[in-house]
């Protein structure tokens, strides 16, 4: 039962992980004032834990962050985009990694998660604005995303080296 | 470290991008000459609707729902003037004076669009 107990407490320490990044992201200013634009640090955290683990483990990651963030800072509203972002670039990571991992490497999976975390966040911006027109912000966002996707691609790459050679995770 | 898949995907983005770009583009320059309306919405109901070209003295519009906003007008442009919402990206955004351009809250659910008076024929095709 000793793989359980450890398991457990990657998991927890990936939550924890994953709330300090989107907190921290948070005191970084970002030059541009278009709702969405974010660094997506916590994505580091999602995409190493469907790379050692699996896509259930993911989504609860991610759900667990979601609701937390939102409670600390935030609110009903924006509980509901992160979590219509996360739930969507999670799927769509957990899939590409399972299926195109020859093709495309962490750092284009990182690219569709981040792109895919927009794309929902502005499909409940629709839903909740009743408004079609927030999809005009859908080309910046590409943009944003490509640029941190590939950031958040590469630090998942040292990240899960880092854990390999410390023996962590396998 | 990247691999062919990746460059053919950040093509496609990018292509994506330039098509999206394009497209505004084209839907903004739609109508031309015309006034500009100010189109304030909270969640599914149109508050209120300003002319900018025909504003007189400085208005600020109290919006508040979920948090605590202040919308001010003056002649040819508005903005969300102050809010207490977790990103104000709103307020960031400053302000508005050309037509296609909108505001958006997300946590308040309100948005200030700039519409042109000649849209209303374009509105009865949906």
């Amino acid at each position: 039962m000793e793989g359980r107990t450890k398991r457990l407490v990657l998991m927890a320490l990936m939550v924890a992980q994953a709330l300090v990044l989107s907190i921290v992201e948070s005191w970084i200013p970002v030059p541009v004032n278009i709702p969405g634009v974010k660094l997506g640090l916590a994505n580091i955290v999602t995409l190493t834990v469907i790379i050692f683990f699996s896509f259930k483990e993911a989504l609860t990651v991610v759900f667990i962050r979601v609701l937390l963030s939102s409670m600390f800072g935030g609110g009903p509203v924006i509980f509901l985009f992160s979590i219509a972002g996360g739930v969507l670039s999670t799927v769509v990571m957990a899939i590409l990694y399972k299926k195109a991992s020859k093709v495309l490497s962490i750092v284009g999976i990182s690219i569709a998660g981040a792109i895919f975390h927009n794309i929902g966040q502005l499909i409940m911006a629709c839903i909740v604005m009743k408004e079609l027109s927030v999809l005009a912000y859908l080309p910046v966002l590409l943009i944003s995303g490509i640029i941190m996707g590939c950031f958040v691609g590469i630090a998942t790459h040292f990240f899960s080296k880092a854990l390999i050679k410390a023996k962590i995770l396998m | 470290m990247l691999k062919k898949g990746d460059l053919i995907l950040i093509g496609c983005l990018l292509a994506a991008v330039l098509i999206g770009y394009g497209g505004l583009k084209l839907l903004g320059n739609g109508d031309s000459g015309s006034q500009r309306i100010a189109v304030i919405k909270q969640g599914d109901k149109v508050i209120r609707k300003i002319n900018l070209d025909e504003v007189q003295a400085p208005e600020r519009m109290d919006v508040s729902s979920e948090y605590h906003q202040i919308i001010l007008v003056e002649k040819g442009r508005i903005r969300f003037e102050e809010a207490d919402c977790p990103d104000k990206v709103c307020v960031k955004t400053g302000w508005l004076s050309e037509k296609g351009k909108a505001a958006v809250c997300l946590p308040n659910r309100t948005i200030i669009k700039i519409e042109g008076e000649g849209e209303k024929v374009d509105g009865g095709t949906y």
